[in-house]
C-alpha cells in the first residue's frame, strides 16, 4: 500500500506576525475574563443570552482562527493574533476539549434499566432457555417433497431434493413426468429461515392453487394458525400476504404447502373424464424491514428445522439515543406501562406454553412441587443470578401459598418476576458487583441478552475471575449469532443506514434507479460488511480499502460491467481499482446525495462525523442549497464553494467541503464519473487534523487509504463501538482505557472481532477492583 | 382447550390494538357502559345457527296470524310465544358455485354468491369463500361508527362444537369478502377473551406490596445518584396500584362469571358447553360489551350426535333420510327441538335478567333469530329456510306466524339492519334487494 503524501503546515506561524506588544503581556485566562466571560460564562458553561456550552473538539490552531476572525462578537478586532491564541490555549486546556470536558465533570456508570433491544432479547432467551437449542446450519434452500395426490403425506412421495429457492413455474405439466401426474399433485417445503434484521416482515406467496405457510410455528397442533392460510382457494386472487414480527440474528421454522388439487369432498372416482390442464406456479417471497419485496434468498434458508423464538409484540417507548448511544439510564412512565404489558404477554404465553417449556400440565398429580421447581429456575434465569433463600420463599413460595391455585400461584409469580427490578435492570443484585455480573457483562456486551447455561455455570464455578478466563467466554460466545446482530447493527448505525434513507432518485436523470436497485445495494452493501467483520482477519481498514463489490445482474447492468440479468449476488471490481471501501460504495454515495446531484457537504459530513468522529454543531440558521439550474454553468465543486464561503459557513465547512470534494468522481447514483458539465471532475480535497496536520488527498482511493490509517479514525471507532456495546461512556472506565483500547487495536492489525473482545473484557473486568 | 397462537392476537384478545397498549389497565375504559349511552336504548341482535334443514311439519304452524299452535319442534317457545315471530317462506335465492350446504352457509348471512374455488361439494362445482360480508358485521360496522352505540367488542362470534377446520362449510360471519371469522367454540377462550384483563389485574395487584417491598431492599444496596431512578420506579408502581385501585368495580356492573372447569370439548358435552357459550353471552349484554353476537351449533352438514336425546347417529347422516322414514323423522324434528330449548334457554336467562341503565329486561332489547342453512335436509332445498325470532330488541311486531310468498332472504336481512337503526337499501346481491325490507314491525 502506498502512504498518502502528507503535508505539514504550521498553522500558527503565520499569527505571530501580528501579535502585539501589550498583548504578550497578558495570560489567556486574564483575556478570557476581560472579554469573553460575560457571554460564556467562567468555565464555558455559557449564560441566559448565549447558552451553548464551549466544548467541542477544533484543535486550538483551529479555535485560534476562529476567534481572531469572529470573537468577541460584533467587535472582532478586540481579539486578534497573539491574544486569540493565547486564549483558544486557555479555553482548550480549561474547559473547551474533550479531555477537558472529562476532567470537569467525572463521567460514572450509570445505574441502568434493560434498553428496548435488550428487553427483547432477554425475553427471547429466557423462553428459549427451556427449548432445544438454536442453529444455523446448512444454509442454501429449503427441503422439499413432492407428492403424487392432492395431500402431502403417506407414502405418495415422488421427489425429496433440495430446492434453493421456492420460485417454479411447471405450467400445465407434472414436476417431473415419470413420477407424478400433472393434473394433481402437492409439495411440501420445510426447514427454516434467518431474519438478517429486526422488524416487521411480510412474507408473499404466488400461487393460483391451495397454499399455507407457517413461519415461526412448528405446526404442532390445529391450534398453530399458519401466517397464510388459502387452503380454501377462493376467487381469482394469487398473491397472499402474510405479515410477523421478527427479531434479527435469529432462526425461524419455516413450512410451506402447495396443493394441485381440488379439495373438500373427493370426487375424482365419479368422474369419467380426465380433469382439463391448468397451469400452476409458486413463488415464496419476501419484504423484509429495509428492503424491497424480493425471493427469498437461498442464503437465508436452511433444509434444518429450528425450534419456535418468542418474539415479544409489547411496544416499548424508544431509548434515548442523544447522546449517540441506546442506553436505559432513564425510565418513563410509558415504559413502566409497557412493562406492564410485556409481563402480561410473556405471563400468557408461558402459561399457555406450560406443557412445552416445563413438561407440566396443571391438572398432574405432582404439579404443585414441579411448578415451584420450574418456578426457582425462571427467576434465576430471569434474575440472571442464583436466589438467595428469602428470593425463593418472596418470589415462589409465599405467591404459591397465598394464590391457592396452581395457574393463578404460576401467573402471580410470573408477573412479580417480569416486573421486578432484578429483571428489568441491570446489576441491581449485589452491594458489589460479583462473577454473576461478570457473566451478564459479557453476554450483553456481546449479545444485548442474558448469560447462556454455560455462562453462568462458569460465574456459579468460580471461573471468571482471572481475564484469561473473562476472555477465553469471550471468545466462545463470539461467533454466535447474537454477536454477529448486533456488530451488524453498530457498522449500519456508524454508517448512518441503521435508519433506511430514502434514497429514490430524479427519474428523468436516472431512469434505472428503482427501489429493487437501492434495496439490492443495501443488500450488497450489508453482505460486505458481513465479509469484512466475519472473514479471518476481520480487518477495519479492509472496510475502507476493499476493493471488490458484491453485484447481482441487476446491479452489474446499471454500473458498468458484465453478469447474466438474473446473476444472484457475487463479488467484483468496479471501475478499475478507482473504487476503495465502503465510502465508494453506490449506495452510501446514493444516500449522501440529493436526487439528482451529488453532496459533497452531505459526503464530507459523513465522514467527518462518523468516521473520523469530528463534532459538528448544525448550521447557524437553516440555509436550502443552491439549486443546481440558477447556475447552470458551475459544478457541483464551484456550486458547493460559492454558497459556503461566508465566514460563519467556513468554520465547519472548511473540514467538510475539502473531504467531500474528493468524492465527486460519483454522481448522484455512486456512478464514476470522470466528467460533470463538460468540466473534468477535480476531486482534490484536504483536512487538517486534530493535531494541526494539513493532509491533502485527490480522490477517493487517497482519501480511503488516509483514513484507514489515521489514528482519528481508529480513535472514533473504538470509542463509539464501546459506548454501542456497553452503553455506558467511556471516560467512567478511567482516562487510559480509550487510548488502551486503542493501542491494542493497532497492535492487533485492527481486528474487529479482537476489538470487541477486548472492549467486552475490559468492561467485565472493570468491576472487579 | 386450544388458545390464542400469535402475541399478537394475544393483544387484540385484550379487545385493543397494540398501539394503545400502554393504556391496557386504563380502567375506567374497561367496559363502555357510561351514562351517555344509557340514555338511548340498547338495541341488540343475535343470530343462532344450526345446521341440516328442518322436518316441515314438525316445525311450521299450520296458522297464520296471532293465533296459531306451536309444532313440536318450537314447542320450547310456548312460554315466549308472544315474543316470537315464525316466518315462513322466506327462501335463500343465491345461486353459483358450491353445493347446497356451503351456499347454504355462506350466503346465509351475507346474500351473495360464493367464489369460485377449489373445495368441491358433495354435488355441483366446487367453491371458495363468500363474496361478501355478512349482516352481523355490517351492523357491527355501523354501530361501531357511532360513539353512542360502540362497545368494547362490537360483536361477539361463539360456536358449539365447531370443527377445527377452515371451510365454507364452517363459517358463517364474514368480515367482508374473502374474509371469514372463524367462531368461538371454546367458553374458556371466550371466558379469556371476556374476562381476562381483569383477571390479570387481580393477580398484578397481588404481588404489588412484595414488588415495593423488594424495591426498597434493592434501592438500599445503590448508590444515592442511582436511587433517583429507583425512587422514580418506585412512584409508578405506587401510580399503577392506585389505578388498579381506582379501576376496581368502575369496570364491570356485573359479577364476573363462574364457569365450571374441565369441561372437554366433546360431543357429549354439547349441552354444557352450549349452557356456557349462552351464560357468558348474556354477561357480556348485561356489560354491554357487544350488541351483536352470533351463536353456531357445529356447522353446515354438523354431524352431532344427541345421544342425550338417545338419538345415536350423526345428525347430517339422519338428515338425508327419506320422509318415509318416520323415524328419523321424528328423531329429527326431537334434534331441532333441541336447538328450539337452547334458544328459548337464552330466551329466558335473557328475560331474567335487568337491562341494566334501563328499563324492562335485557330480552326487551334483544332479537334472537334462529336459522339454519336448508329448508329441509333430505331435499337440501334452499326454499322456506326456518326464520325464528324471539325478543323486542328490533321493534317487530311479534306474537305472530306469518307466511310470505316465497321472499328472498336478502329482504330480511334488510329488515335486520333497518330494526337496528342501519337503513341501507341493498345487502348482498342487489338482485334481491329489489323490494326493498320486510315489513315486519
Amino acid at each position: 500500500m502506498k502512504l498518502a503524501q502528507f503535508h505539514l503546515t504550521l498553522a500558527a506561524a503565520w499569527l505571530l506576525a501580528t501579535s502585539s506588544a501589550i498583548a504578550a503581556e497578558r495570560t489567556g485566562e486574564q483575556i478570557y475574563r476581560e472579554l469573553c466571560v460575560t457571554c460564556h460564562g467562567m468555565a464555558g458553561e455559557g449564560t441566559k443570552d448565549q447558552p451553548k456550552v464551549l466544548a467541542g473538539d477544533l484543535s486550538i490552531e483551529q479555535l485560534t482562527k476562529v476567534i481572531d476572525k469572529t470573537m468577541p462578537e460584533g467587535e472582532p478586532e478586540k481579539c486578534v493574533g497573539e491574544d486569540a491564541k493565547r486564549v483558544a490555549a486557555y479555553i482548550h486546556e480549561t474547559f473547551y476539549s474533550p479531555i477537558a470536558q472529562a476532567r470537569i465533570k467525572p463521567a460514572r456508570v450509570e445505574l441502568s434499566r434493560l434498553t428496548v433491544r435488550q428487553y427483547q432479547n432477554v425475553m427471547t432467551d429466557l423462553i428459549g432457555s427451556f427449548r432445544p437449542p438454536s442453529g444455523w446450519e446448512e444454509p442454501g434452500g429449503l427441503h422439499g417433497e413432492y407428492y403424487k395426490g392432492r395431500r402431502t403425506r403417506g407414502g405418495d412421495r415422488a421427489i425429496d431434493r433440495i430446492d434453493p429457492v421456492v420460485q417454479f413455474d411447471f405450467g400445465e405439466a407434472s414436476p417431473e413426468p415419470e413420477k407424478m401426474e400433472a393434473h394433481e399433485f402437492s409439495i411440501r417445503w420445510e426447514g427454516s429461515v434467518f431474519a438478517p434484521e429486526s422488524g416487521v416482515y411480510e412474507f408473499v406467496v404466488k400461487t393460483e392453487h391451495a397454499t399455507r405457510l407457517w413461519v415461526n410455528s412448528n405446526a404442532r397442533s390445529e391450534a398453530d394458525q399458519p401466517l397464510i392460510d388459502k387452503w380454501v382457494k377462493s376467487g381469482n386472487d394469487s398473491e397472499y400476504r402474510g405479515s410477523i414480527r421478527l427479531l434479527g440474528g435469529r432462526v425461524y421454522p419455516l413450512k410451506l404447502e402447495f396443493s394441485k388439487a381440488k379439495q373438500g369432498v373427493d370426487d375424482s372416482k365419479n368422474q369419467k373424464k380426465p380433469p382439463p390442464a391448468r397451469k400452476a406456479s409458486i413463488a415464496l417471497e419476501w419484504k423484509t424491514p429495509s428492503h424491497a419485496q424480493e425471493l427469498i434468498p437461498a442464503r437465508c434458508l436452511s433444509r434444518r428445522g429450528a425450534p419456535e423464538v418468542y418474539v415479544c409484540e409489547t411496544h416499548f417507548p424508544p431509548d434515548d439515543r442523544s447522546i449517540g448511544y441506546e442506553r436505559g439510564s432513564s425510565i418513563s412512565k410509558a415504559w413502566d406501562q409497557a412493562t406492564t404489558v410485556g409481563a402480561l404477554e410473556a405471563a400468557s404465553f408461558f402459561l399457555e406454553h406450560l406443557r412445552e417449556l416445563a413438561n407440566v400440565r396443571v391438572d398432574e398429580q405432582d404439579a404443585g412441587p414441579r411448578l415451584r421447581e420450574f418456578c426457582y429456575k425462571l427467576a434465576e434465569r430471569a434474575f440472571r443470578r442464583p436466589l438467595s433463600p428469602e428470593q425463593r420463599r418472596l418470589f415462589v413460595d409465599r405467591q404459591f401459598e397465598l394464590a391457592g391455585e396452581l395457574e393463578l400461584a404460576m401467573k402471580r409469580v410470573l408477573l412479580f418476576i417480569f416486573k421486578s427490578p432484578r429483571f428489568l435492570y441491570r446489576e441491581v443484585g449485589t452491594p458489589q458487583p460479583d462473577a454473576f455480573d461478570v457473566a451478564s457483562r459479557i453476554s450483553f456486551g456481546l449479545w444485548d441478552s442474558a448469560p447462556d447455561e454455560e455462562l453462568l455455570g462458569a460465574a456459579a464455578a468460580g471461573q471468571l475471575s482471572t481475564r484469561e478466563q473473562v476472555s477465553a467466554q469471550v471468545h466462545r460466545m463470539l461467533p454466535d449469532l447474537r454477536t454477529r446482530a448486533k456488530l451488524g447493527g453498530f457498522f449500519l448505525q456508524l454508517l448512518k443506514i441503521d435508519q433506511v434513507p430514502d434514497i429514490a432518485k430524479d427519474s428523468a436523470a436516472f431512469p434505472e434507479f428503482s427501489p429493487e436497485v437501492a434495496s439490492d445495494l443495501r443488500t450488497s452493501l450489508e453482505m460486505t460488511l458481513d465479509d469484512v467483520v466475519w472473514s479471518g482477519r476481520s480487518d477495519f481498514r479492509e472496510l475502507l480499502l476493499g476493493e471488490s463489490i458484491y453485484l447481482n445482474g441487476r446491479l452489474a447492468k446499471l454500473y458498468g460491467t458484465d453478469l447474466i440479468e438474473d446473476s444472484t449476488f457475487q463479488k467484483m471490481t468496479l471501475d478499475d481499482g478507482k473504487r476503495a471501501g465502503v465510502i465508494t460504495h453506490p449506495y452510501l454515495l446514493s444516500a449522501f446525495a440529493y436526487t439528482s446531484t451529488s453532496s459533497p457537504i452531505h459526503r464530507g459530513v459523513f465522514v467527518s462525523r462518523s468516521l473520523l468522529g469530528r463534532t459538528l454543531r448544525p448550521p447557524p440558521e437553516a440555509v436550502a442549497p443552491l439549486a443546481p439550474d440558477l447556475h447552470a454553468g458551475l459544478t457541483t465543486r464551484e456550486r458547493v464553494l460559492l454558497q459556503t464561503k461566508a465566514q460563519a459557513c467556513q468554520t465547519c465547512h472548511a473540514m467538510i467541503n475539502p473531504i467531500g470534494f474528493s468524492l465527486e468522481n460519483f454522481d448522484a447514483i455512486g456512478r464514476y464519473r470522470e466528467q460533470e458539465k463538460d468540466k473534468p471532475v477535480d476531486a482534490s480535497g484536504s483536512y487538517l487534523t486534530r493535531t494541526g496536520e494539513t493532509v491533502q488527498f485527490s480522490g477517493p482511493a487517497e482519501l480511503a487509504r488516509f483514513l484507514a490509517n489515521s489514528p482519528e479514525v481508529h480513535n472514533a471507532t473504538v470509542e463509539r463501538l464501546f459506548h454501542y456495546l456497553i452503553k455506558q461512556p467511556i471516560r467512567a472506565y478511567g482516562p487510559d482505557t480509550l487510548r488502551r483500547l486503542r493501542d491494542s487495536f493497532t497492535k492487533k492489525e485492527f481486528n474487529i472481532q479482537e476489538l470487541t473482545a477486548d472492549i467486552v473484557t475490559e468492561e467485565a473486568m472493570a468491576g472487579k477492583k | 382447550m386450544s388458545y390464542p397462537t400469535s402475541r399478537r392476537q394475544f393483544l387484540s384478545s385484550l379487545g385493543i390494538s397494540a398501539a394503545a397498549m400502554p393504556f391496557v389497565l386504563n380502567l375506567p375504559s374497561l367496559g363502555l357502559g357510561n351514562e351517555q349511552a344509557a340514555a338511548t336504548r340498547k338495541k341488540r341482535l343475535v343470530v343462532m345457527f344450526s345446521p341440516n334443514g328442518i322436518v316441515p311439519n314438525a316445525f311450521w304452524p299450520d296458522e297464520e296470524g296471532e293465533n296459531f299452535t306451536l309444532k313440536e319442534s318450537l314447542q320450547p317457545l310456548e312460554p315466549f310465544k308472544e315474543k316470537s315471530l315464525i316466518l315462513h317462506g322466506v327462501c335463500d335465492k343465491i345461486r353459483g358455485d358450491g353445493d347446497g350446504h356451503m351456499r347454504g352457509i355462506g350466503c346465509l348471512l351475507t346474500g351473495i354468491e360464493l367464489f369460485p374455488g377449489n373445495i368441491q361439494g358433495g354435488s355441483d362445482t366446487p367453491a371458495g369463500w363468500s363474496t361478501g360480508i355478512s349482516i352481523d358485521q355490517e351492523i357491527k360496522n355501523h354501530l361501531q361508527k357511532n360513539e353512542a352505540t360502540r362497545t368494547r367488542f362490537g360483536s361477539l362470534e361463539f360456536g358449539v362444537m365447531v370443527p377445527d377446520r377452515a371451510d365454507t362449510w364452517t363459517r358463517m360471519v364474514y368480515a367482508g369478502p374473502n374474509k371469514p371469522i372463524a367462531p368461538i367454540d371454546d367458553p374458556y377462550q371466550m371466558f379469556g377473551k371476556l374476562y381476562g384483563r381483569l383477571k390479570d389485574q387481580e393477580s398484578l395487584r397481588s404481588v404489588l406490596d412484595d414488588l415495593q417491598g423488594d424495591l426498597k431492599k434493592i434501592s438500599s444496596i445503590v448508590s444515592s445518584e442511582d436511587k433517583k431512578l429507583l425512587d422514580e420506579h418506585a412512584t409508578f408502581v405506587r401510580e399503577l396500584e392506585q389505578e388498579l385501585k381506582a379501576g376496581d368495580g368502575k369496570s364491570l356492573t356485573h359479577a364476573v362469571p363462574q364457569l365450571e372447569l374441565g369441561i372437554k370439548e366433546e360431543n357429549d358435552n354439547i349441552p354444557k358447553i352450549s349452557k356456557l357459550q349462552i351464560e357468558l353471552m348474556v354477561n357480556s349484554f348485561a356489560a354491554d360489551f357487544a350488541r351483536v353476537a352470533t351463536l353456531q351449533y357445529t356447522n353446515s352438514v354438523g354431524g352431532a350426535r344427541m345421544k342425550w336425546l338417545g338419538v345415536e347417529k350423526g345428525h347430517h347422516e339422519l338428515s338425508h333420510e327419506p320422509d318415509s322414514n318416520e323415524d328419523v323423522q321424528k328423531q329429527l324434528a326431537r334434534i331441532n327441538k333441541w336447538y328450539c330449548e337452547q334458544m328459548a334457554y337464552l330466551a329466558k336467562r335473557l328475560a331474567e335478567t335487568p337491562e341494566p341503565g334501563g328499563s324492562g329486561s335485557l330480552l326487551d332489547n334483544t332479537t334472537i333469530m334462529w336459522t339454519n342453512e336448508l329448508g329441509k335436509g333430505n331435499s337440501h332445498t334452499p326454499d322456506n329456510v326456518p326464520f325464528v325470532l324471539v325478543g323486542g330488541g328490533l321493534d317487530f311486531k311479534m306474537g305472530r306466524s306469518h307466511k310470505f310468498k316465497r321472499v328472498a332472504h336478502n329482504r330480511l336481512l334488510l329488515s335486520l339492519a333497518h330494526g337496528m337503526g342501519h337503513s341501507i337499501e341493498k345487502f348482498g346481491n342487489p338482485k334481491f334487494c329489489e323490494e326493498g325490507p320486510l315489513a315486519l314491525s
